[in-house]
């Protein structure tokens, strides 16, 4: 039997997975919607990962969990490294590019901006406090043109005119959007200049004060947008590399590190069959009221945290 | 003779431990410690405060409540180099709007750098203070906070490499709870003593040359634990020695001046920005200097001389090549969000290490 590791990335709107061998190749791979339930969607995740992987030849020994659900995901199963999101991009990117210099990525709620020496990274920024300039803001916009979010990238590249839309803020954004419908701006001309907002918007924000530098690899969910990557391009006077598992380098990262790291322990996809729900508690030991969740397997308590200190402390059984 | 004031300060990291000495033993009053900082402090400043105004200003007033809360009849509050100059007489209004009764000492009104200007703000609690007295008891006061600093120092250097899991902090609670009861210059140096003994005994597993990250911000949010999400401890925990210059007795009693610092980071900036902005740019510049492996640079969302001195810290960091994080804290800010982001630059700084070697 040869040796695989699986990479579970859930973020805030999609929910990713991979399975890969000892040379990075992939043998399993699924994209799906989060839909606001992550232990719903890494059930289904799992199910679509296991048909096309080969269990005959191959057993997944190690398992990354990263994204904003990775502390949940990790639990749930039983995951050898958990990782955040940030240094998975940037080991799954160096790994696959080695010479990269910048690489850019938006999801769907959050940007980054990781800056790479040596195939080392070296300096990165996420977006705080704002979600403008996001898979988010893309995905709001498409459902007031009646879109869907996958269409409008190549629409937009239909656009001679791009017209300005004023993007400092979603909400602001989405007036000044409807300002310019009514005007009577063409379609395509509207997307396009959606589309340049949320480059402008992530250059201001998260890419604001860094230097930029070719190679410039773009990734994350909105990298398969093809009017942001000409926007970026147009912005930035460089190309810009997407690769076609760009939405799955948080979870190639995952897998990258399981496989690094010493922790050796058989994954079963049985969990998928399993019964998993959460349970919000309140402290209430002090002023602080923490609110501590409970992970459960059926009756059983796995995992608790979301405690500040001691007093807070629940030990699972 | 004992005086009938219940005097109280907001809470602030641990000084409250010197205001306590000093109001107890130089000025013969009442010190109300009121409950350490928590979440209910901060959604009460929050409910009465601009929203606008930066976080220190809401978990300030937030305190100031708790303090009434639990007794106090004179409230102090600190003046300041920046908007926390005027922060006093608003906070005073909206406590005086939601219908307390109290005396609200404004040290804003009296710090005019004169010695009689001070004392007739002490003159507010105790109107016939013995001078010889009060003279011996704020130099105890200075000096414990000079402890304080010391140890929080020492501690924070080392905590994160505790061989014994969980010694150091044990130790440090001891010497903090110690403080908060020192009655006498003695029980002052006893505490330090002990504390700094004692910290030499716990066997370290430290490397011949661990990650060092120093850290600058802006005043309250950067000295503040509760304000910081324990910014400090979480990146100690993670195996990494913390440095951090700013603190009250280095800002206040031992700082160079902007007369002395600015030939230092001349290079970098001309004009003195706010209060702590040339001391924060001097220390980012010594700590690259010195081949530190990151810096973090804290302040309160809305803090106008911290915003100024960013891009000037992503000058140091470009020059020195040392990552810069750099964090903006408000009163939403989430644990989650933060831990992120320290993981993601403690892997940085480790693989930039390790790659150097």
């Amino acid at each position: 039997m040869k040796q695989a590791y699986l990479g579970i990335d859930v973020g805030s709107i999609s929910t990713k997975g991979v399975i890969i061998d000892d040379d990075n190749q992939i043998l399993s791979s699924s994209y799906i919607w989060t839909e606001g339930d992550p232990i719903g969607a890494v059930k289904r995740l799992l199910r679509l990962l296991e048909q096309d992987f080969p269990k005959d030849t191959y057993t997944v020994m190690g398992t990354g969990a990263t994204g904003s659900a990775r502390k949940l995901v990790g639990t749930i199963v039983g995951a050898t490294i958990v990782k955040n999101e940030i240094t998975a991009h940037a080991v799954g990117t160096t790994t696959f590019y080695p010479n990269v210099r910048t690489i850019l990525e938006i999801g769907g709620q959050d940007s980054k901006i990781i800056l790479v020496e040596n195939g080392v990274a070296v300096d990165y920024a996420m977006n705080t406090l704002c979600a403008a300039g996001t898979g988010a803001f893309l995905s709001s916009q498409a459902k007031r043109l009646g879109m869907e979010v996958e269409e409008i990238g190549d629409y937009a590249l239909r656009s001679q005119h791009p017209t300005p839309i004023a993007a400092r803020c979603t909400v602001f954004a989405e007036s000044d959007l409807v300002h310019k419908i009514q005007m009577g701006h063409p379609r395509e001309d509207i997307i396009a200049g959606v589309c340049r907002a949320v480059v402008a918007n992530y250059l201001n924000n998260v890419g604001k004060g860094k230097k930029i530098l070719s190679p410039v690899v773009f990734q994350g969910g909105v990298s398969k947008n093809a009017g942001v990557v000409a926007a970026f391009e147009d912005a930035l006077g460089c190309k810009v590399l997407v690769d076609k598992n760009g939405h799955l380098m948080g979870a190639l990262g995952a897998a990258i590190l399981a496989r690094r790291s010493k922790v050796r322990k058989a994954f079963d996809f049985a969990v998928e069959d399993l019964e998993f729900h959460t349970r919000e508690a309140t402290c209430g030991r002090c002023p602080n009221n923490c609110e501590i969740i409970c992970v459960y397997q059926g009756s059983r308590l796995i995992d608790a945290w979301g405690n500040r200190c001691e007093q807070g402390a629940v030990t699972p059984e | 003779m004992k005086i009938a004031k219940r005097v109280a300060f907001p809470r602030y990291a641990e000084y409250n431990c010197a205001l306590k000495y000093f109001v107890e033993q130089g000025l013969d009053a009442t010190y109300i410690l009121q409950p350490a900082l928590t979440r209910r402090t901060e959604e009460l400043g929050a409910k009465y405060s601009p929203d606008f105004v930066c976080t220190p200003f809401k978990t300030v007033l937030g305190s100031m409540i708790e303090a009434l809360e639990a007794g106090a009849d004179t409230i102090f509050m600190t003046h300041g180099l920046c908007r926390l100059g005027y922060f006093g007489e608003l906070q005073e209004q909206i406590l005086r709007d939601l219908g307390y009764t109290f005396d609200f000492v404004n040290l804003s009104e009296y710090s005019t750098g004169k010695k009689r200007d001070w004392l007739r703000a002490i003159k507010r609690v105790n109107p016939k203070p013995n001078l010889g007295k009060l003279t011996l008891r704020a130099w105890d006061t200075i000096k414990m906070a000079q402890y304080l600093d010391q140890v929080t120092d020492f501690y924070y250097q080392n905590c994160g490499f505790d061989a014994t899991g969980g010694q150091y902090k044990q130790i440090y609670q001891q010497f903090i709870s110690g403080m908060y009861t020192a009655a006498s210059k003695q029980d002052i140096q006893v505490v330090y003593q002990r504390a700094m003994d004692k910290f030499q005994r716990v066997p370290l597993d430290k490397p011949a040359r661990p990650l060092r990250v120093g850290i600058v911000g802006e005043l309250y949010t950067v000295m503040d634990p509760f304000s910081n999400l324990e910014l400090e401890q979480k990146l100690a925990d993670m195996g990494v020695e913390i440095h951090r210059w700013m603190s009250i007795t280095n800002r206040l009693v031992h700082y160079p001046g902007e007369n002395n610092l600015n030939p230092e980071i001349r290079d970098l900036c001309t004009y003195e920005m706010g209060p702590t902005s040339t001391a924060n740019i001097w220390c980012a510049k010594k700590y690259a200097q010195q081949g530190f492996d990151g810096l973090i640079h804290i302040k309160s969302a809305n803090c106008t001389p911290e915003i100024d001195i960013m891009p000037v810290l992503q000058n140091i960091s470009s020059d020195y090549k040392i990552p810069l994080l750099c964090l903006t804290y408000d009163s939403q800010t989430s644990d989650v969000g933060l831990m992120t982001r320290l993981e993601a630059f403690y892997d940085m700084i480790d693989a930039k290490k390790r790659v150097r070697r």
